[in-house]
């Protein structure tokens, strides 16, 4: 039986790869010898949870995970870091390992702290640093080390006008993952190799808007037009050296966790709720402030607080129910009829000129067959991911052409890539779907 | 990483592990019960899987990505 191996390129877009493949000589070999399509993501589309959900073929809802952080309990300053704990489903490597077979799992987002594996583990980015213990076994941290001196993590603070030095931070970090991950797959046993490589999700951020001529801060001046084609090139050609390492029989998947597209702006959810009187403040910040920062000051009155949001490539938002959150003033009769009204409300919230913008806000439990957790009340895709959610008070207006955090020019797409050689005989897939497919290539099935 | 204290398990653990070292991709005992026991407080929330100061740095990363704010 061959090997497997999955190259997870996060957030790479089915549309924007297309465009790319002439100048991508490995990827467009596999598609000729194999096949590409477009790959449903989760919802939310976005990495934590759409890796692991990936990996183990359950759902966000049914994993109580719906994003980065979570809601621990109904107070209003409760939300928690989703680590690999958080995921209680078995993965796929766990299977294989039952059945002796061994994996090297390298950079999938929601592995840290590391769990034991028949194989080996380098957790992903959200692992506080190469000093903790991110890798299982512990020892492999040191031979990262002998073999690639700093593994780098990921890019930090890829938030900036630099591009230059962002450029050249994500070519040090890729060229090191896949440095590494030759050294793997050449000096260990391993039966599934998967690994995730974050840098084109930081690339398409940081100058999606240098190459999308659609984008409005596109600027035909701009010397870093090629920035996104050069690292699909560096990334095709560190594919190749990867492939090289493996035996020519391998199976072979690449994959994204959701696609991406170009960002319009940003739609500030809590200045939006607080004109329309569903949030109060005790006091208005003087200065662009986190809503947990106002909620910790004690400035948010919640007997007048009917909902608050979260910001993030999606937008939350939660009712303050009686009964449920500490000074709760929604009564539970009321919640479906408040909610409808807000949904309707947030759904038709136009750009600044007055045009609709496509929202689409969602309950949990239409996204979900089961929901665990505390999920927000609504998810918010304002204009369809086409525009962010502003979590941050202070601005005295709801657009906004530029994010709270500093530059950023894409927002995640729904739809994810799917290369497979040789070549998958089904058509629109979606990411639950990987970990069967993956069984199934060494003839397991996945259990109920 | 922390400081670590000699503890006493059965020997037949001890010697179920030695048996299967390759197969649990551990370097010794030691190592892999703690890999183990890492895992299991930490799913049952009698350990947190980041110091108060890794917790606000991964916190601060993540909105500097983009994903909280």
């Amino acid at each position: 039986m061959s090997r497997l191996a999955l190259i997870g390129l996060d957030c790479a877009d089915p549309d924007l790869l297309r465009d790319l493949l002439p100048q991508l000589p490995t990827l467009s070999a596999l598609v000729e010898e194999g096949s590409f399509g477009r790959l449903r993501s989760v919802d939310p589309p976005i990495t934590i949870p759409a890796w692991m959900s990936m990996m183990t073929g359950v759902d966000p809802g049914k994993f109580g995970v719906y994003g980065f952080r979570n809601r621990a309990d109904y107070s209003y300053t409760g939300l928690r870091i989703a680590t690999s704990a958080a995921f209680r489903a078995e993965t796929v490597w766990d299977v294989l390992g039952r059945h002796g077979l061994r994996s090297i799992l390298l950079g999938i987002p929601g592995t840290y702290p590391p769990k034991p594996v028949r194989g080996l583990l380098v957790s992903g980015f959200l692992a506080p640093g190469t000093d903790s213990a991110y890798t299982y076994p512990a020892a492999l941290r040191d031979e990262i080390s002998r073999v690639v001196g700093e593994y780098i993590l990921d890019v930090r603070g890829f938030r900036t006008d630099d591009k230059p030095w962002l450029i050249e931070e994500l070519r040090r970090m890729t060229e090191r993952r896949f440095a590494l991950a030759r050294h793997l797959v050449m000096h260990h046993d391993w039966d599934f190799f998967g690994m995730v490589e974050i840098g084109t999700d930081r690339i398409h951020h940081g100058l999606w808007s240098h190459y999308d001529k659609a984008h409005r801060k596109y600027d035909p001046t701009s010397p870093f037009h090629d920035a996104i084609p050069a690292y699909y090139r560096l990334i095709d050609s560190e594919i190749a050296r990867l492939l090289d390492a493996m035996p020519a029989d391998t199976r072979v998947l690449i994959v994204s966790d959701h696609g991406a597209q170009r960002m319009e702006g940003g739609i500030g959810i809590n200045e939006w709720l607080i004109q329309e009187g569903y949030l109060t403040l005790r006091d208005y910040p003087d200065k662009p402030t986190r809503m947990g920062e106002l909620i910790e000051a004690g400035l948010v009155d919640w007997s007048r607080t009917v909902a608050w949001g979260e910001g993030g490539y999606y937008g939350r938002v939660f009712l303050n129910v009686a009964g449920r959150e500490p000074e709760g003033i929604v009564p539970p009769g009321d919640y479906d009829r408040v909610r409808a009204e807000l949904a309707a409300a947030i759904a038709a919230i136009p750009d600044e000129d007055e045009k609709p913008i496509g929202t689409r806000v969602l309950r949990p439990e239409e996204l979900y067959s089961e929901v665990n957790g505390i999920p927000p009340d609504l998810f918010v895709y304002f204009g369809d991911l086409r525009w962010r959610s502003i979590g941050t008070i202070g601005w005295n207006r709801i657009h906004f052409h530029e994010n709270d955090t500093g530059p950023d020019d894409a927002n995640h797409a729904p739809y994810g890539i799917l290369i497979s050689r040789p070549g998958d005989t089904k058509t629109g897939r979606s990411l639950l779907e990987i970990k069967g497919m993956i069984l199934e290539h060494f003839g397991l099935k996945e259990e109920e | 990483m922390t400081d670590k204290r000699t503890l006493e398990i059965s020997e037949d653990l001890v010697q179920a592990i030695e048996d299967h070292l390759s197969e649990l991709s551990a370097g010794s005992v030691s190592e892999y019960v703690e890999a183990l026991l890492r895992t299991a407080l930490t799913e049952a929330g009698y350990l947190a899987p980041y110091s108060a100061e890794e917790e606000a740095e991964v916190e601060r990363r993540l909105r500097d990505l983009g994903y909280i704010d």
